[in-house]
């Protein structure tokens, strides 16, 4: 294993130890973690140059890579928003008023489904299915985390914390 | 796989079948077809198409029949009202997307979907919604690509895992957005990448070169064997109205198995360049005329009687070892009614100081197929994926296996497989790089080296690397070391061999040849050489010149056959002086070039290979004949129709052949044996001097190996060509 | 006995000429051609053309169904990528000598590009006008399509 200049340490370090999972010649495996790992350091989203890298790392072909990214809904292959915003429309939510939770957000952020917002802050996931959480529907996932129950003045309060972050 | 049988059933039949085998497995070998489009009998088991969805006894489901095992007493249904209607169901699902334009596609009436549609699929489809579009890909000068009928078999990105070794196609995205792509705009570079044309069950990937220009039920396929390398890949030539329009693999398990290089598949298109000969041309005055080619073989047979009569060693006769069987075999005849021993086919060796120990042949030392059950391999001297393709796919087979394979070679070439050992040993160091593995071998096994090359084993320093690859070959049931085309090549070829001989008799491995062009077995086998004659019976002695010699000491009339000067021989500029200085240079040739008009008295086109009926001998020593496929161009002759009228011309008794079989049975008459062994007799003392390579050319790159494929259009713009030219300038 | 007087007083001759006689005092149907013309189906098979689409683009898109359908092998086609990338024909012959007006390739043309039109009357002088060439069959098409269009019309309702 080798080159993959384009990855932190700390991205290297933490793909080494999942490829430490797995038995040897089966760096394949790992493939899932690095790019989580990647993704997140380049601030939710994979470019060409940092899936060519972990390619190169863990020893594939750079297809194999990009085939794994664009197959999976977690992995962004285009510049997005900073926090990733996905709400459930699923039976349970949309039941509980997920499409109203949605329109709010459109309208407060002035994107639709699948943008980003213009400063680069907030990306409205298209299409994101059931996140397991009916029992508090509606439900959005914001950064990996859940927040349940909502409605308006909840969402907006989420936001507004959001955008004092940075 | 176990031995062992089971007994299942199928529609009421019962059958034997190995156990372990797939369902579709038994079925294809008892001739009962189930509908298929995933599964492809030499790549990996996808299941992704359900197409041979059949209905399996106690199964709660119709089964996938590529991805279900046999079992002890399964009954299986592949016509029952369950199995059609899943299979109906299938189709109605892949039709949703297809597009309907098969009146433009070129798969069209060879298309996999369209004969299964027909069978399958409903007259009237029940889907208003649009289709889906998706973007086409430019995958190069090779394969075209019309992405929006892919149905997603994924054949062509297992061909890229399992059999090129290098995945250069994906599937990227899912569900309806799965495309097959390169994802980022590159073309497909690997030298079997056509393959994928054929294995593509649709439309989506197709051949470029050929687009559009022909439809798939008007042609005719006609056997022919590719004359690129000495493998003898099977193919077939599809021919509308005499001319050629592709080429296809014709499978042989023993030799190509389905496969072709792209070399074979797209080199036809230099058949029809603007450089071919179409013509007989006769220099006066250095003025060129065409003449009719009764004027052409007077003429001709008037200039090398004049020069040769009562005199052969005037003459050198010098032949592409792509020529046929029987066009050497002329050669040879016409050789001998000279008394003319300056004949040869071997133009890029520049070492002939051991030839007497050559065997009859230079042969592979064992099958085409067997490479692949070697557990040892060492490939010495050869840029074996570019010499030829299909033997290294055979290597590689073999790597897959467990085998291991060691490289000496003068530069890093990329190989997609596992490897034991790899010895970069440029050019000027080679033999002592070679020679320090044969140190290395005696030093691991404590023997003693014979005396013919225990000179050369001093001073020399056994390192790790030689003794790694030294390793390729000790214990091994099966082992083979290869000599390979830089090898051969190489100006201390003598001591290189007398060293892998060392070698294998040390290990006892096999020692295998990889020769140069389509037929160097046929032109030894047909005496065209200068110290053997027909069947490697020795000459006269003092034996005739090479074609270092020939071209060293000019002669005052040269017989160049098939080749052209500049780009054939070791050392273009010497070939040019000698040429100039002739006083007669006729020249038996498809093409026209600006040297050959400068250089030649005569020119009289001949066929090609797919125009010509004869016979190639590959390295395995397989006798493969085949029959013109295609009308000639021009005026152009198949050679052994010349070189017999010639033969009447100049009065050679006998020549009254009116067949190729005339001529192979005129030859096989004087064949003693067509076997021949290895086994090395020679005691060359091999020096760890190296003559000076300089001009000399020691690799040729793929496309630049013959004129046919120097003028093939497409091949010329592929990435692989593109950089040999920026590093050679061979093509000026 | 009886067939002797029928023989003697000419019977049957006279119901021959009765016949005559009745056509005689009838309508004519005769057709004076050329000025007079019989009818014709919209069907009628005669003159080959070939169509364009009304944007000036040519119909046919070389895919060679007539060609294989014709039982006289009377087409020829050689084809090629086009101008615009689309499969095309760089040649299309019709060899009239050797047709047998059967309607084959009008009725496999997926495009409807090759069309029989109504045309009959026509003839040929030099030898080699019989092959009608791709270049012949676009201008007889451009300069019937009114008719051939309204044919085509006219017959839809019946496929």
């Amino acid at each position: 294993m080798s080159g993959g200049s384009l990855l932190s340490d700390h991205t290297r370090s933490e793909i080494d130890r999942w490829v430490a999972k797995f038995p040897e010649g089966r760096q394949r495996s790992a493939l899932l973690s690095a790019l989580q790992v990647a993704q997140h350091e380049n601030k939710g989203y994979l470019t060409r140059d940092i899936m060519d890298a972990v390619a190169e790392y863990l020893n594939l072909q750079p297809i194999e890579v990009y085939e794994v990214a664009t197959f999976y809904s977690m992995f962004e292959t285009k510049p997005v928003g900073r926090h990733s915003i996905s709400v459930c429309t699923n039976i349970s939510c949309m039941l509980r008023g997920a499409d109203d939770i949605v329109n709010h957000l459109e309208q407060r952020l002035g994107i639709k489904l699948g943008e980003s917002s213009d400063d680069g802050k907030f990306y409205l996931k298209m299409e994101e299915e059931c996140l397991a959480a009916c029992c508090g529907a509606p439900m959005m996932m914001v950064n990996h985390q859940y927040y349940e129950n909502l409605t308006a003045q909840k969402v907006d309060k989420i936001i507004e914390k959001l955008d004092k972050q940075d | 796989m176990g031995s062992d049988l089971v007994n299942i059933e199928v529609n009421g039949v019962k059958l034997a079948v190995p156990s372990g085998q797939m369902l579709i497995e038994a079925t294809d070998r008892a001739d009962i077809y189930v509908p298929r489009f995933c599964y492809h009998r030499k790549l990996s088991v996808a299941a992704n198409c359900r197409m041979c969805l059949v209905e399996v006894e106690k199964a709660p489901k119709p089964l996938p029949a590529c991805a279900t095992p046999v079992a002890e007493g399964m009954k299986v249904f592949t016509r029952s009202d369950a199995a059609i209607s899943a299979q109906k169901a299938t189709m109605e699902f892949l039709l949703i997307n297809h597009p309907l334009d098969c009146p433009i596609c070129d798969q069209g009436g060879e298309c996999e979907l369209q004969d299964l549609a027909m069978g399958f699929g409903r007259d009237v489809a029940r889907y208003s919604e649009r289709k889906r579009v998706v973007k086409d890909k430019d995958l190069g000068p090779l394969i075209s690509t019309d992405m929006t009928r892919c149905i997603h078999c994924t054949r062509c990105v297992r061909f890229g895992q399992e059999i090129a070794g290098i995945q250069e196609l994906g599937a990227i995205g899912r569900s309806e957005y799965m495309e097959i792509t390169t994802y980022v705009e590159r073309s497909v570079d690997h030298e079997l990448s056509g393959n994928i044309i054929d294995l593509c069950p649709v439309g989506a990937l197709n051949n470029k070169p050929y687009r559009y220009s022909a439809r798939a039920w008007e042609m005719v396929a006609k056997p022919l064997i590719s004359p690129h390398d000495c493998i003898g890949s099977n193919i077939y030539a599809h021919v509308l109205r005499g001319t050629l329009k592709r080429v296809v693999p014709r499978d042989n398990e023993q030799i190509n198995e389905s496969w072709i290089s792209d070399r074979d598949r797209y080199s036809y298109e230099g058949i029809y360049s603007q450089d071919r000969l179409d013509k007989p041309m006769l220099k006066r005055d250095r003025e060129w005329l065409e003449v009719s080619w009764d004027r052409a073989i007077e003429a001709t047979s008037s200039l090398i009687s004049s020069a040769a009569s009562g005199e052969g060693d005037a003459l050198g006769i010098l032949a592409s070892p792509n020529s046929t069987l029987e066009e050497l075999y002329l050669l040879n005849e016409l050789a001998c009614h000279y008394g003319c021993n300056n004949l040869d086919h071997r133009l890029r060796v520049s070492d002939f100081r051991d030839q007497d120990s050559d065997p009859t042949w230079l042969s592979l030392g064992c099958e085409i197929a067997e490479i692949e059950q070697q557990d040892g391999i060492l490939v010495v001297g050869s840029n074996i994926r570019m010499d030829t393709p299909i033997l290294a796919h055979r290597v590689r087979s073999a790597a897959l296996c467990g085998a291991s394979v060691g490289f000496v070679s003068p530069e890093v070439y990329e190989y997609h497989f596992p490897q034991t050992a790899y010895l970069h040993a440029p050019a000027e160091t080679f033999v002592s790089m070679f020679v320090g593995v044969l140190a290395a071998a005696l030093d691991i096994l404590g023997d003693k080296p014979p005396a013919w090359i225990a000179n050369a084993l001093k001073g020399i320093n056994i390192e790790s690397e030689h003794r790694e690859t030294a390793a390729v070959l000790l214990n091994k049931e099966n082992s083979i070391l290869l000599l390979g085309h830089f090898a051969l090549r190489h100006p201390s070829f003598a001591d290189i061999r007398a060293t892998a001989a060392a070698l294998t008799e040390l290990t006892g491995s096999k020692l295998g040849y990889i020769p140069e062009g389509a037929n160097s077995t046929g032109a030894a086998l047909a005496g065209v050489l200068p110290h053997r004659g027909v069947g490697g019976v020795k000459r006269g002695d003092p034996c005739g010149l090479n074609v270092q010699e020939m071209l060293n000491s000019p002669r005052r009339a040269y017989l160049l056959y098939g080749f052209e000067p500049e780009f054939d021989l070791t050392n273009p500029a010497l070939a040019n002086d000698a040429l100039s200085a002739a006083d007669t240079v006729v020249c038996f040739s498809p093409f026209v070039t600006e040297s050959l008009l400068d250089q030649a008295d005569v020119l009289l086109p001949i066929a090609t290979y797919a125009e010509t009926d004869g016979t190639f001998v590959n390295a395995a020593g397989v006798w493969q004949s085949f029959n013109a496929a295609v009308d000639c161009v021009g005026d152009a002759k198949p050679g052994w129709r010349l070189l017999r009228a010639l033969g009447n011309a100049i009065g050679i008794t006998d020549c009254e052949y009116r067949s190729v079989e005339d001529v192979r049975e005129a030859l096989e008459a004087k064949l003693g044996s067509r076997k021949s062994s290895n086994r090395y007799r020679g005691k060359f003392p091999v020096s760890l001097m190296v003559p000076e390579i300089g001009e000399k050319v020691l690799d040729v790159p793929i496309y630049l190996t013959d004129g046919i494929v120097r003028r093939g259009t497409a091949l010329q713009q592929t990435q692989i060509a593109q950089v040999a030219r920026q590093g050679k300038s061979i093509q000026g | 006995m009886l067939n002797i007087f029928k023989t003697f007083l000419l019977g049957e001759l006279i119901k021959g000429l009765r016949l005559t006689l009745g056509y005689f005092f009838r309508k004519k149907i005769t057709v004076r051609y050329p000025e007079e013309k019989a009818p014709q189906s919209p069907r009628f098979r005669g003159l080959h053309a070939l169509r364009r689409y009304p944007n000036g683009e040519e119909r046919c898109i070389g895919c060679k169904l007539c060609e294989a359908v014709c039982p006289a092998l009377a087409i020829t086609i050689e084809s090629d990528v086009g101008l615009d990338g689309t499969r095309r024909t760089t040649r299309y012959d019709i060899d009239l000598f050797k047709c047998i007006y059967c309607g084959f390739c009008e009725e496999a043309c997926p495009v409807d590009a090759v069309v029989e039109t109504r045309i009959h009357e026509y003839h040929m002088e030099v030898k080699g006008e019989n092959i009608l060439t791709k270049d012949k069959l676009l201008a007889l098409g451009d300069r019937y399509e009114t008719m051939i269009a309204a044919d085509k019309a006219a017959d839809a309702a019946y496929r």
